[in-house]
């Protein structure tokens, strides 16, 4: 049995202590009784303080809940975050790469090397996009790559998150509990800093200013508002980083440019880190319904007055079909191997695939293409019977509506759950900001699945966080 | 051919809007068919617009005014030459990748009734587009005559009350300029030819104008790869002619809509645009 086990990040399979983990493995065997059943109290309680909640959409239990935080932190090795942010510079140098080439001369559509409907057609491509000069060239500036571990040295890549990835508030808060909570334990070990994301958010930021912008670029966050599930990230990190929290009606266009409307009068704004969807940003452009939004702002855009984060559009490169692609793009663009795999995709418009696929369902992994935060997703072999049945029907219906993988078994981390220690998956979302350079913050934000056996590590479906320690040399 | 414009829109916001923001879609630009030798878009703000190039490489004024009272007019006025070059623009620089126009939208879901016999045809692209043209024009005038209507066809709703067809019966509505367009644009990119929605002036036919529909106007501009862009009129059934004023080009005719307008209010009304030759 021991070869199906999965790769625990902590113990070998002989029991011994991985080398990361061995000041972790001394420090909680020194530990008193109940010393971590209190540190767990206490974390809940500077989480409550801090006010970190969120939102889990359809949930009748009030708007906000304080994600689950596991005392035990996950480790990872310098060498190992070494190759893995290698991986991960090299994705998001060629997605920004490809973003450029789909919205100007598209050359990997004309060489064949991805199917020009799967891009042409597809809805996450933003034709408003076209021949549009983003400041640097850069599409996405903030990304968050999400990454799966299966074995020492076996690493793939879940999903390229480039529209507006959350959680980052979660790592740095975390982090700062942790610091709290086990201040000797960091003592012991050097571990990388992570609070200096919002300072270098706010540098990538002004790098991709205007042109037109002044010496010290104008940078505000613009928000749906309170009801998003998000909102207490998108205060925070305004918070943290100096910039105006801004909502739709904040903002106005006036001759072209862009102002918020202040106390002492109107305000020029440079640079917009936008948590709306791009559908809601512009009512003269895109949704007209929208209420969200500020009408003119795409106009501003395109005019060169404004620059927004993402641009819009950034989606077609983590739509979920085009992912198959990604070492394609890397090769094409960057004329390397891929650093980091993809995980293997089954394409169900492929009659031999598809119907091997509804023959296997109950080992496999189906996700909605245009899905997202662990909804309209089964897991095989954690589902019902008539879940599979459901999912077969649903395939069949639409078949390029869906993505399947085979279920990995993802690593382990210790977790501490009933008074007692055991393990639980996890998987790990870096962030990496992209303007004059790319800065890509040392761990990132670990999610753990805290039921036993469940791979399904989001928040909104019963996941919780661990501080990420990415140990220096 | 020197044609001279006269065009007014009128736009009437939400009594009590504190913040109304225009775009317009109404400046030509020079190009292989035509020179604009002058043009002026007038209205209350406009000494404040920003100016740019969309997605398509039309040329859009982006016009905020505060508290407006009552209506907004636009009116543009300008002369443009034209020549005739049977419809063929070739490839113009800047304009985006002829691929992009193959994206099928809401509007252009042609039915497969339209295109389909041509899609094992061995003719050649210009041949085929011919007669794609003739086939939709055939079949929308077809309804129009039986009072049946495609709901494909008439989708657009405001566009095609406006788009310089001919005054419509009101219990059968006629297929307009712009439903004979996409209806054309969705078969042309159902077969997997890039074709676009453009929007512009027709001068009138003949001193007195014969087909009577002369004023604002909706056609279409299929890619070959040998000649370029090809414009079709599947209303006059012809390629452009000196006639013919491109004003904008878009994926169809809402993304080359000539106002549009936040908060909308009652809606843009366009009025006849006044086209002589001069």
């Amino acid at each position: 049995m021991a070869e199906n086990l999965p790769f625990d990040e902590m113990y070998n399979p002989d029991g011994s202590v991985r080398e990361p983990y061995r000041a972790l493995a001394q420090w909680l065997e020194e530990q008193p009784d109940k010393a971590l059943t209190l540190m767990q109290s206490d974390a809940e309680a500077i989480f409550r303080k801090l006010g970190i909640t969120f939102a889990v959409y359809g949930s009748e239990e009030g708007t906000e809940k304080v994600i689950p935080f596991d005392v035990i932190p996950r480790i990872i090795a310098a060498q190992e975050w070494r190759r893995l942010s290698k991986g991960i510079e090299q994705r998001v140098k060629a997605l920004n790469a490809f973003l450029y080439d789909i919205y100007h001369r598209q050359e990997i559509l004309k060489a064949g090397r991805i199917p020009e409907k799967l891009i042409l057609q597809n809805e996450a491509f933003c034709p408003e996009m076209m021949g549009l000069e983003p400041a640097r060239g850069i599409y996405a500036h903030i990304i968050g790559v999400d990454i799966v571990r299966v074995g020492p040295d076996e690493f793939y890549v879940l999903e390229d998150n480039l529209r507006t990835p959350s959680g980052v508030s979660y790592m740095l808060e975390d982090r700062e509990a942790m610091m709290i909570l086990a201040p000797d334990l960091f003592q012991r070990q050097k571990v990388a800093p992570v609070e200096n994301y919002p300072e270098n958010l706010r540098r990538t930021l002004e790098s991709v200013a205007p042109a037109n912008a002044s010496a010290s670029p104008n940078i505000v966050v613009l928000t749906p508002g309170i009801y998003n599930s998000a909102y207490f990230e998108h205060s925070f990190l305004a918070d943290q980083m100096g910039a105006t929290l801004c909502e739709g009606p904040d903002l106005f266009v006036d001759g072209g440019k862009v102002y918020m409307r202040t106390t002492t009068g109107p305000e020029r704004v440079d640079v917009i880190y936008r948590r709306i969807d791009d559908d809601y940003l512009d009512p003269l452009t895109f949704n007209p319904g929208s209420m969200l939004g500020v009408p003119g702002l795409f106009d501003a855009y395109r005019a060169g007055n404004v620059t927004l984060v993402n641009a819009p559009g950034t989606g077609i490169a983590d739509d979920k079909a085009v992912y198959t692609y990604v070492p394609e793009i890397i090769e094409f663009y960057l004329g390397e191997k891929a650093l980091l795999q993809n995980v293997p995709t089954y394409n169900c418009t492929d009659e031999e695939q598809r119907n091997w696929v509804l023959a296997n369902i109950g080992d496999l992994v189906v996700k909605e293409v245009h899905g997202s935060g662990g909804y309209g997703m089964m897991v095989g072999p954690t589902s019902t019977k008539a879940m599979h049945a459901e999912f077969r029907k649903k395939i069949e219906a639409r078949p390029d509506n869906y993505i399947v993988q085979p279920t990995l078994a993802l690593s382990t981390c210790p977790t501490y759950i009933n008074a007692g220690i055991t393990p639980r998956h996890v998987d790990l979302r870096p962030y990496v900001l992209i303007g004059d350079e790319v800065r890509i913050t040392p761990g990132g934000l670990t999610r753990v699945a805290l039921k036993k056996g469940s791979l399904v590590v989001n928040s909104s479906q019963g996941g919780g966080t661990k501080d990420t320690w990415v140990l220096e040399d | 051919m020197r044609i001279s414009i006269e065009h007014q829109l009128s736009v009437t916001p939400p009594a009590g809007t504190a913040h109304a923001v225009l775009q317009l879609m109404l400046t030509p630009i020079s190009g292989p068919s035509q020179t604009v030798e002058s043009w002026s878009v007038e209205m209350p703000g406009i000494g404040n617009a920003a100016r740019f190039a969309d997605a398509y490489g039309n040329s859009v004024h982006l016009v905020n005014q505060a508290r407006p009272e009552g209506t907004l007019l636009v009116t543009v006025r300008g002369a443009v030459t034209t020549t005739d070059r049977h419809g063929v623009l070739g490839r113009v620089g800047g304009e985006p990748v002829a691929a992009l126009y193959k994206r099928v939208t809401a509007l252009t879901r042609a039915p497969v009734t339209l295109y389909g016999k041509f899609r094992s045809s061995k003719d050649n692209r210009i041949d085929v587009l011919h007669a794609l043209m003739a086939r939709v024009g055939e079949t929308l005038r077809a309804v129009e005559a039986t009072g049946q209507t495609q709901s494909q066809m008439s989708a657009d709703g405001s566009q095609s009350q406006s788009q310089g067809s001919a005054p419509a019966d009101a219990a059968r509505p006629a297929a307009s300029a712009s439903d004979l367009a996409h209806a054309f644009i969705g078969s042309c990119r159902a077969l997997d030819i890039p074709a676009r929605y453009v929007t512009g002036y027709l001068a009138p036919g003949g001193a007195d104008d014969e087909d009577g529909l002369s004023g604002f106007h909706a056609w279409a501009e299929a890619y070959d790869d040998r000649l370029g862009w090809i414009g079709f009129d599947p209303t006059l059934q012809l390629c452009p002619t000196d006639r013919h004023v491109r004003l904008a080009a878009g994926l169809d005719g809402l993304s080359a809509t000539p106002l549009r307008i936040v908060p909308a209010g009652d809606g843009v009304a366009i009025q006849e645009a006044n086209v002589s030759i001069v």
